[in-house]
């Protein structure tokens, strides 16, 4: 809450000091060309810092805000302020529209994507009768509500800072919900994602969308503050220069936003009033100037100017853990303990020409711990990959108490309770082992955007916290609840990642190698955990190497090796099994039981 | 928690204040602050006119001139915000700029909620109602357009295919052809565009040429109209090619090559004050411009004229205005409002001023001459 | 539209089209081995350009002085960075390679403008692309390991600094060069320029030294096992820093030859370079970033497009060449059953 509060005695300073007397009447403008480029970079800050997303765009997508109100008001004769519906509405269209054509596209293609529709728009407005073409619109009439003018400068800085105040609360609050831990698992891609059925796709496109209305607004008051509107603001260069913003300030945060917007249109302006005292002709050397500041900033301080600020203040409180909440629903096991819950049958996988998994046939009963075994590159991962949907099968079928799920998607296999966690752990880094744990509640939660914006959505994201709580005490990571998941051991945030799984309440749990980099007491302590989910019933496939491990606790072990099943058993079978041996050491000896692992390493 | 943002608070204010000194009128010394597009797409204008500038008297009336200019890079944002602040913090009494006709209108918007006199260098369509304080120091399309058609008339010309800049300068030529087409007998039978940084206009020369125009009026400026004409002549266009007043500097004529021979253009009076009668009221003020301009900047430019101008007004109207009142006032400001519509008569390189309440370009023929290329120079058609 | 027509909008495609897919390249080559989506490829020509205008025209252009200027920066970079282990050797080279090359081409470029075509082709290309590894030195590799956003952002900050030196060196108003050759053949009624025959031997000859350069040099190879695996070809013992700066002499380089090549066609700003890069890029986007030829194919498609659409409606030719790539895109997202995993 401290941070919402500090906005609002920030925007409360800010709004106010017009009033002070003697207040140089210019820091008025220049405070409002901060604020109006802040709201577009807030929305940045959403987009590419929070959800990965560069978009160089943001300037066209305000130029549908700012045109909006340019012709409502000067053409149809409307109010001004009954155009900003239109106005944002329009601005959400067309990032809808966009969104629908650029967000799917993969890593590097977006921003390019984002330069070529940002500079078609920029031609496109200029070539239009009815945006009055390269001349634009102007004697917008000033900002009217009922008989309040704004045209009066410090009123309409009210009115800018306070449009700014409303968004980054607005944003504090997305970020802080549901929909927004959705959004910040973007960036560690979809298949995470897609685990705890959050759709990658769609979580992108409410985060463009957002982003554009809240660029839709800067534009909307941007009209009213210039009077009139011309293709230029909304060019690739001023769509560059809300990137920097973000970028400098710090891309993660809406304080970095902020920070942002007031260090480059400073950086400018310092410019623009020192360099002529230095040098005559200046005006020819402010443009390279303020590139090589940019390119120092960068180098200074790559993640932005925010965080060095952040250092030196004090750190923020722990979320506090409510003990109140309402419990979350549970799950009722889809099948009575003892039968098939899961089955592969025929399973095949083939990349090109090459068969990474060969017509794999098993099956997990329900309550039962089941092990899939064999040397790196037997396949093991891609079974996963196949069961929980990321892959789908060349042929064969995989089904889930009696329902086949090969085909329908990473989503819809997670919502029938189905969670794993990952060989390379993807975890949010700088996100608190709490908040990434709460991602594996996504599906347990209900609240949309709408209800985060408004913070609606208390009593659920209570319930939710509560649970991923418990399950952090559970899995013995308590202390470590409130820290950067980054910081933890490689070990630990394995565990946490079985945290996450189990926040979701799943009854087939799949685990890619849980016990790699931990230690043995660690181990003994993570078999328990394992057995004791065994015990309330939870079925779990997992795939491990440390032999002495699997042989002490699981039910039945599946052996592949190049693609193919060698063999399957319990685990006094699989021990001694000929085929085994001779796939693991080439049939000199047994197989060690100690804890060492057999044939470690990353599998790729 | 507070606290501490308390201090982030006062630092941005610090920030600021290190940005913004606030000046106080100085006595006797005549503030002009001027805006101009000396980067980004208008450079080609806004360097002429800062190098111009450079050159003015720096004493009116007995007033010192303290003389304050910034870059807007062409941007109406941009030049907004220096607007402002020239009238804000350095409390301007005239306010000069910007190159281009999207800027030039912003600042004639501060101008005139400022109640400060306004000087635009690109030429904007007058706001009735809104026009007190600017004057326009270019020449207004209709008039130099209307030079280019009366010799389309004289020479035959039916039909005739455009080509232009895709921007404000394009915009503003198809329009006053279609306004006076009629009137000279002229019908458009091509209506092409392209911009200043295309590698290439041969699809719309080939369009052109298709269309088997009398005449071809290129509507582009600097050596960007160079590639039109260049294009045309390699195509194996034949008939009479036009260009405007935007497009005469020597270094179109550097880039066209042969290609510029016979080329007739509409010009402002400064590119050739010496072919001028000695009782032209543009030939003094021509003359001394191009004295002082080429041996510092190279060859005379069509765009140096309009500040050089703006000063030739100011030396007219400051002298007038100090009487009724002293510079940092209102009462000044709207003295030299007033008086550039009483002072009747002011030469300058570019034309002679009349302003009146409703035009606010204030020229007539006089501030036009009609010139062609012959063997790699401009000269004078009679 | 005749046949007549219809062959010289085809030609004058193709034309522009091959500057593109030069472009193109480069932009493909700088983001394959650096994952720098180089902004800044444009000025690279614009500076070819007008340097080698400004050289056939006997004066010695800014971009001369700039060399030495940008050398001198990243020789105190690399003193500072190895300012514990400084031997005579390495003394010796940066020497070599940070102060007696620069100055010995200034030097060259005093002597030598005007003096003849060939002499300020070879000085331009010389001179510009080895602008290329000091601005890698100086703007790029003290953030080699950080994200593409990050990079890209120092990318556009090297845009703006090198357009505004641009404009300080050259002026507003454009340049144009002569002709490297007066010869011209017809083909049919369609006559083709020795400027045109040039553009595409160019073209041609890039193609095959850059296919020769990464499939038979090691130099090449280490450029592309860096561009696969960053991370693997530093293990392997390969310098990233060095393949870097290949990189970027190499992309200098071609911006260097696209601009010799544009110089006679055209009138050339300092600022022309980023709206032609910038149709490179759609082309390279096209092209995935990462294949050769479907960018050359995909460049050559956007100047005949510009071609054809500037011949049937000019005012929209950029909302169209722009616009063009989204149903590209939209093709390119739905195909793809590529995740886009962190990068």
């Amino acid at each position: 809450m401290t941070n919402r509060i500090a906005l609002c005695l920030f925007a409360a300073i800010i709004i106010l000091a017009p009033f002070v007397p003697g207040f140089p009447p210019f820091w008025i403008i220049l405070l409002d060309n901060i604020g109006l480029a802040a709201i577009v970079a807030i929305g940045l800050v959403v987009l590419t810092g929070v959800g990965g997303l560069t978009s160089f765009g943001q300037a066209a997508l305000a130029g549908f805000g700012a045109y909006s109100a340019a012709v409502l008001t000067t053409q149809y004769g409307w109010s001004p302020i009954a155009t900003l519906p239109v106005a944002l509405a329009v601005s959400a269209l067309a990032a809808l529209l966009l969104g629908f054509v650029t967000v799917r596209l993969a890593g590097h293609y977006l921003p390019l994507g984002t330069i070529a529709w940002g500079l078609a728009l920029y031609y496109l407005f200029g070539q239009l009768e009815l945006l009055g073409r390269h001349d634009g619109i102007s004697s917008i009439p000033p900002l009217t509500v009922g008989s309040v003018s704004f045209h009066e400068p410090a009123r309409l800085h009210a009115v800018i800072w306070g449009a700014l105040l409303i968004c980054g609360i607005a944003t504090l609050n997305l970020l802080d919900s549901r929909v927004g831990r959705a959004i910040r698992s973007l960036r560690r891609g979809s298949t995470m994602a897609g685990a705890f059925g959050i759709s990658a796709s769609q979580a992108k496109l409410i985060v463009f969308v957002y982003a554009a209305v809240l660029a839709g607004l800067s534009g909307w008051l941007y009209a009213f503050f210039q009077s009139a509107v011309t293709p230029s603001p909304f060019n690739l260069n001023a769509g560059i220069s809300y990137l920097f913003m973000a970028v400098v300030g710090g891309a993660g945060q809406v304080w970095g936003a902020i920070a942002g917007a007031f260090i480059i249109t400073e950086l400018r302006d310092v410019i623009q009033r020192v360099m002529p005292t230095l040098i005559t002709d200046s005006a020819l050397y402010e443009p390279i100037v303020f590139g090589v500041l940019l390119i120092v900033l960068l180098q200074v301080a790559p993640d932005g100017l925010w965080p060095l600020v952040q250092r030196i203040l004090p750190e923020a409180k722990p979320r506090s853990i409510p003990t109140d909440a309402q419990p979350l629903t549970g799950r009722d096991m889809p099948v009575p303990r003892g039968s098939e819950i899961l089955k592969v049958q025929d399973a095949t996988k083939k990349f090109g020409g090459l068969t990474a998994v060969n017509a794999v046939n098993f099956g997990v009963k329900s309550g039962e711990i089941v092990a899939l075994i064999g040397p790196n590159g037997a396949g093991k991962s891609t079974t996963f990959n196949l069961i929980t949907g990321v892959l789908s099968l060349s042929s064969g079928a995989v089904s889930f108490a009696g329902q086949a799920i090969s085909g329908i998607g990473q989503q819809r296999i997670a919502g029938l309770g189905i969670a794993r966690t990952f060989q390379h752990v993807k975890l949010l880094p700088d996100m608190s082992v709490l908040e990434n744990v709460a991602l594996g509640g996504h599906l347990r939660g209900r609240k949309d955007l709408l209800s985060a914006l408004i913070r609606t959505d208390r009593a659920e994201e209570a319930a939710l916290f509560a649970e991923a709580a418990r399950q952090i005490t559970r899995v013995g990571l308590a202390e470590h609840m409130h820290k950067p998941a980054g910081s933890l051991a490689l070990g630990q945030q394995r565990i946490v990642e079985i945290a996450r799984a189990l926040t979701m309440n799943p009854s087939l749990l799949l685990l890619d190698e849980p016990a790699a980099g931990l230690r043995h007491f660690e181990k003994g302590q993570l078999s328990e955990l394992l057995s004791q989910l065994r015990s309330e019933g939870m079925s779990l496939l997992l795939v491990e190497h440390d032999m002495g491990f699997v042989m002490g606790l699981t039910d039945h072990i599946v052996v592949l090796d190049f693609g193919t099943k060698i063999a399957e058993g319990p685990p006094d079978v699989i021990r001694s099994h000929p085929a085994v041996l001779e796939a693991y050491l080439g049939g000199a000896a047994e197989p060690k039981q100690t804890s060492s692992t057999v044939a470690g390493g990353a599998e790729a | 928690m507070k606290f501490k943002f308390s201090i982030a608070a006062a630092a941005c204010v610090a920030a600021l204040g290190l940005s913004a000194a606030v000046v106080k009128a100085e006595d006797g010394v005549l503030t002009v602050g001027a805006t101009l597009s000396t980067t980004g797409p208008a450079a080609a204008l806004g360097i002429p006119e800062k190098n111009a500038l450079t050159l003015v008297p720096t004493e009116i009336g007995g007033l010192k001139v303290k003389l304050i200019v910034l870059d807007d890079a062409g941007d109406p944002t941009q030049a907004t915000t220096n607007a402002k602040r020239l009238i804000n913090d350095d409390k301007v009494d005239v306010i000069l700029g910007s190159s281009t006709t999207p800027p030039t209108i912003a600042v004639s918007a501060v101008a005139f909620d400022a109640k400060v006199p306004h000087f635009g260098l690109g030429p904007m369509p007058v706001t009735p109602g809104k026009e007190r304080y600017t004057v326009i120091m270019p020449q207004p399309v209709p008039l130099m357009a209307a030079g280019i058609f009366d010799h389309m008339k004289k020479s035959g010309v039916k039909t005739v295919g455009m080509i232009g800049f895709s921007d404000s300068w394009g915009d503003l030529w198809l329009g006053q052809f279609k306004a006076a087409a009629d009137k000279y007998g002229l019908k458009l039978v091509a209506d092409e565009r392209y911009a200043r940084a295309d590698t290439s206009v041969t699809g719309q020369v080939l369009k052109l040429v298709a269309a088997k125009p009398d005449a071809v009026l290129v509507a582009a400026s600097g050596t960007g109209a160079a590639l039109p004409q260049s294009t045309l002549r390699e195509r194996g266009y034949k008939g009479l090619i036009y260009q405007t007043h935007g497009a005469v500097s020597q270094d179109f004529i550097r880039i066209a090559g042969k290609a510029a021979e016979g080329v007739i253009m509409a010009s402002g009076p400064d590119m050739l004050p010496e072919g001028q009668p000695d009782s032209a009221l543009t030939k003094a003020p021509g003359l001394a411009l191009v004295a002082a301009y080429e041996p510092k900047f190279g060859p005379r430019n069509q765009f140096a004229g309009h500040p050089w101008d703006a000063f030739e007004v100011l030396k007219r109207v400051v002298p007038v205005a100090l009487k009724k009142a002293k510079p940092g006032t209102p009462e000044f400001r709207e003295a030299i409002a007033d008086a550039l519509i009483t002072e009747k008569d002011i030469g300058a390189s570019q034309g002679v001023y009349n302003f009146t309440a409703t035009d606010r370009y204030g020229v007539d023929e006089r501030a036009r001459i009609m010139l062609t290329v012959k063997d790699g120079k401009f000269e004078l058609i009679k | 539209m005749d046949l007549t027509i219809l062959l010289f909008l085809v030609q004058d495609g193709i034309t522009n089209g091959a500057i593109y897919a030069l472009l193109g390249f480069a932009l493909v080559l700088v983001f394959a081995v650096t994952r720098i989506i180089f902004i800044p490829q444009g000025e690279f020509v614009a500076y070819g350009a007008l340097t080698y205008a400004m050289l056939q025209g006997g004066h010695v252009p800014g971009t001369a002085y700039l060399l030495p200027i940008f050398a001198f920066v990243a020789l105190l970079f690399d003193l500072y960075a190895e300012r514990s282990r400084i031997t005579g050797t390495f003394l010796l080279r940066q020497g070599v390679e940070k102060i007696v090359v620069p100055l010995a081409l200034l030097l060259a470029a005093r002597e030598l403008a005007g003096v003849s075509t060939i002499a300020s082709l070879v000085l331009t290309v010389a001179i510009v692309s080895a602008l290329g590894p000091h601005l890698y030195r100086i703007a790029f590799q003290p953030l080699a390991d950080r994200s593409v956003l990050v990079l890209l952002i120092a990318a556009v900050g090297t845009h703006l600094a090198l357009m505004g030196l641009g404009l300080v060196f050259f002026g507003a108003e454009g340049q144009k060069a002569d002709a490297l050759t007066d010869f011209s053949v017809d083909l049919g009624p369609l006559p083709v320029s020795g400027q045109n025959i040039a553009v595409y031997a160019a073209t041609v000859l890039l193609i095959a030294g850059l296919y020769w350069f990464f499939e038979r040099t090691v130099q090449g190879k280490a450029l592309r096992a860096t561009a696969v695996n960053r991370l693997g070809a530093r293990l392997v013992g390969i310098r990233t820093k060095g393949t870097g700066k290949i990189a970027l002499a190499l992309a200098a380089g071609i911006g260097a030859v696209s601009g010799v090549l544009l110089a006679p066609m055209t009138t050339i700003y300092y600022d022309t370079g980023f709206v032609i890069g910038l149709k490179g890029f759609v082309a390279a986007i096209i092209g995935g970033l990462a294949s050769y030829p479907l960018t050359a194919a995909a460049a050559l498609a956007v100047g005949l497009i510009e071609s054809f659409s500037s011949f049937f409606a000019s005012d929209f030719k950029e909302v169209i060449v722009f616009t063009l790539l989204i149903p590209v895109l939209l093709v390119r997202s739905f195909a793809s059953k590529h995740t886009d995993e962190e990068d």
